[in-house]
């Protein structure tokens, strides 16, 4: 897990405020994606299922392509995408390029000078040859430019797209109805839980006054997850008997008014229509 | 350990999906079985529970964080197929949700963590606890083990999966996904995993399981045979165990070791840790090896009966390294950072001057390890001369650091600790 970490003292900042740190933007970005999920923007309009889908085609379309003019052609393409889902611009490309393509790009740092030639230069380190491959560095590019266009593509899914929607279109699928109402279950209560960490580790950082070591830490920790995964036998027991009492009986029956309209087809076409082109053209323009 | 999207080819990772939704698709139907409409509250709360312990930051010695998996935790208290369930669960809320991990690598994902690390976890667990009284202090170990062994597996998966894609996927030569080859991914991931999140995995595993024990037995016995089906063995052995241990020691240690000196090696299997295996002079170091363990046979049960009862496990285990110290003679040229000047010479061809003037100032008394005599450490004397010479130095030096130890102990007796710096309380 990628570790968002933001740090608002300087100097020593321990497990503790990380901690907190984490549950805090976690909620936070729940609630920034459920406003704009409600926005009346155009992705927002689309039906769902058919999201879906076409992000789905993109998605697959982009990561096979290894075209540095395509990928580059349905970056925008995304953007515009954002643009007119009333997303704010600035955020949305640094949340997508800030983070995994950035670290991918560290990850790739080391290959550009192991690549194929024509090198720009040659230094011998041992038995190792180094040099700038100009190969290498336009593989690389590539790689990043599809990790980054892949990431934004997930992010603007969910972005305009309320969870509860995004689970039932994950039945368009056909993903079994166990897993969506599990899912959707288990989405409701990592709130709950992540309020109740909150609350844990609150209680802890207000009432210690020293600097206890590492070991009493990681004592503390694991008392603190052996107490949450007791709070689960007895909240799992009583959501059973909640259920039981309203009737539940293993079935799983849940209702849908969607109806697809003509934009909705029109989109899917749209987006069905690019990933075959990017497919098509990635095979010509290198 | 989460992959993103566009590390794998799009090819690689929905196959994936092939080894991931059967196992998804059996485990939801074996969780079934056991209990129709109960498990859906059971999973879906602790697959949060998952999600929420991903989130914890345990602090590592050195000042840095890192956070555990807990798919092993899950696995030993529901059982693994429930753990499936509940990690994938939290890996797909991630992927979609928190952007951690990419949509269409959700498979290999699901894969590494959710089916993978909860069943190598699980199942070593019960390879060590085989039978062990449920509150023992044997299955603690088991836990941590397997857990252990769960997550380094994972990590060793992801490096598999990655250092594959150079292979399956490039334009001639070009790379078009992830670049490294097997022979970088996958010891990166593997010693990246088996030095540090695995460690705290453990340590984090072993610690809440001892919680549970502690505080809420009644999981590890009812509720595990509620929700997977398998009755708790609580049979009657209470030993340690020493042959399991050894056994997961060598499974693991081996292909660590293996990469290890594949790694310094250049990736040559002849020239393992960097050394030329083929200078060793192999039946020299059979008579060796016999010599060595001959002297063992008889010297350790002696020193064994002759030591006072106060140092005689500690005694023991020391007269046993000392036996086992020819052992080095073996490995082919010299230990970095110990050599002489001459194995310098001819490993390097020249002497640095410096080093040269230096190492006449101060030459030791028993120098090279060995006993100054011809017998010895002469040059063309056997090995196992040579390997004799090395017990007795290794003796000499043992019984010379304890003489040290106990003056120093003598000297430091009865003062008192420096003062501690835990204050506070605790509380949640």
């Amino acid at each position: 897990m990628s570790c968002s970490c933001h740090s608002a003292a300087r100097g020593r900042v321990g497990w503790l405020e990380r901690t907190l740190a984490g549950i805090a933007s976690s909620i936070e970005q729940a609630v920034f994606t459920e406003e704009h999920a409600r926005r009346r923007g155009w992705l927002q309009a689309v039906d769902p299922r058919i999201k879906v889908l076409m992000f789905a085609a993109v998605i697959i379309a982009a990561s096979a392509s290894s075209s540095f003019g395509v990928l580059a052609g349905l970056y925008l393409l995304l953007l515009a995408a954002a643009w007119k889902s009333q997303l704010p611009f600035e955020l949305f490309v640094r949340r997508t390029w800030v983070g995994i393509p950035f670290f991918a790009g560290i990850v790739v740092l080391p290959s550009i000078f192991f690549g194929l030639p024509p090198r720009l230069f040659d230094v011998s380190l041992g038995p190792l040859q180094l040099g700038l491959s100009l190969p290498g560095l336009y593989g690389a590019t590539v790689f990043v430019m599809r990790v980054a266009v892949c990431v934004s593509l997930a992010v603007l899914l969910v972005l305009t797209t309320r969870w509860s929607d995004l689970l039932k279109s994950l039945r368009a699928l056909r993903a079994p109805q166990v897993f969506i109402l599990i899912l959707s279950m288990t989405y409701r209560y990592v709130f709950l839980f992540l309020h109740t960490m909150n609350g844990m580790f609150e209680a802890r950082k207000s009432r210690v006054v020293a600097r206890p070591g590492g070991r009493e830490d990681r004592r503390w920790i694991a008392r603190s997850m052996g107490a949450l995964l007791n709070r689960s036998f007895k909240m799992s027991g009583d959501v059973y008997a909640a259920m039981l009492a309203r009737g539940f009986t293993g079935e799983v029956r849940t209702y849908s008014t969607y109806r697809l309209g003509m934009a909705d087809w029109l989109a899917l076409a749209g987006a069905f229509a690019v990933a075959v082109g990017a497919a098509l053209v990635s095979r010509w323009i290198r | 350990m989460h992959i993103p999207d566009g590390y794998l080819s799009p090819v690689f990772s929905i196959g994936m999906g092939v080894a991931t939704v059967p196992a998804w698709a059996r485990a939801v139907r074996k969780v079934r079985e056991v209990l129709t409409t109960r498990t859906v509250p059971l999973l879906a709360i602790f697959a949060a529970f998952n999600f929420t312990i991903m989130m914890f930051n345990v602090p590592v010695p050195g000042g840095t964080t890192a956070h555990g998996v807990g798919g092993t935790l899950v696995a030993i208290v529901l059982g693994p197929w429930a753990a499936v369930v509940t990690v994938s669960t939290a890996l797909v809320l991630q992927a979609l949700f928190f952007g951690d991990g990419g949509i269409l690598a959700i498979f290999a994902n699901c894969f590494n963590m959710g089916v993978l690390l909860p069943f190598t976890g699980y199942w070593t667990y019960r390879l060590i606890a085989a039978g062990a009284p449920l509150l023992s202090v044997r299955r603690l170990w088991a836990a941590a083990i397997g857990s252990y062994v769960g997550i380094t597996l994972a990590g060793l998966a992801v490096g598999v999966e990655l250092g594959l894609q150079p292979i399956l996927f490039n334009d001639g030569g070009r790379p078009l996904y992830s670049p490294y080859g097997l022979a970088a991914a996958v010891p990166t991931m593997l010693l990246a995993h088996a030095l540090g999140a695995s460690i705290v995995e453990a340590i984090i595993t072993a610690l809440v399981l001892s919680y549970i024990r502690q505080h809420h037995p009644e999981y590890l016995t009812s509720l595990k045979a509620v929700v997977a089906g398998a009755g708790a063995d609580m049979g009657p052995a209470r030993q340690r165990p020493v042959w399991q241990l050894a056994v997961i020691g060598l499974v693991v240690g081996a292909p660590l070791l293996l990469v290890a000196g594949l790694v310094t090696g250049g990736g040559n299997v002849g020239s393992l840790f960097g050394a030329d295996w083929s200078q060793v002079d192999w039946p020299g170091v059979g008579s060796m090896m016999l010599v060595t363990a001959g002297v063992g046979i008889v010297a350790v049960p002696i020193v064994r009966f002759l030591l006072p009862e106060r140092f005689k496990s500690v005694g023991t285990a020391y007269t046993v390294a000392a036996v086992l110290a020819p052992l080095g003679l073996i490995a082919p040229g010299f230990a970095f950072g110990e050599g002489s000047p001459d194995d310098l010479m001819k490993e390097l061809g020249f002497v640095p001057s410096g080093l040269q003037s230096l190492s006449g100032i101060f030459s030791a008394p028993l120098s090279g390890y060995n006993l100054p005599l011809p017998w010895f450490s002469d040059a063309n004397a056997p090995l196992w001369h040579q390997g004799l010479g090395y017990e007795i130095v290794a003796v000499i030096g043992i019984l010379l650091l304890g003489a040290v130890v106990l003056a120093l102990g003598r000297l430091l007796r009865g003062r008192e600790d420096a003062p501690g710096g835990v204050v506070g309380g605790t509380a949640a």
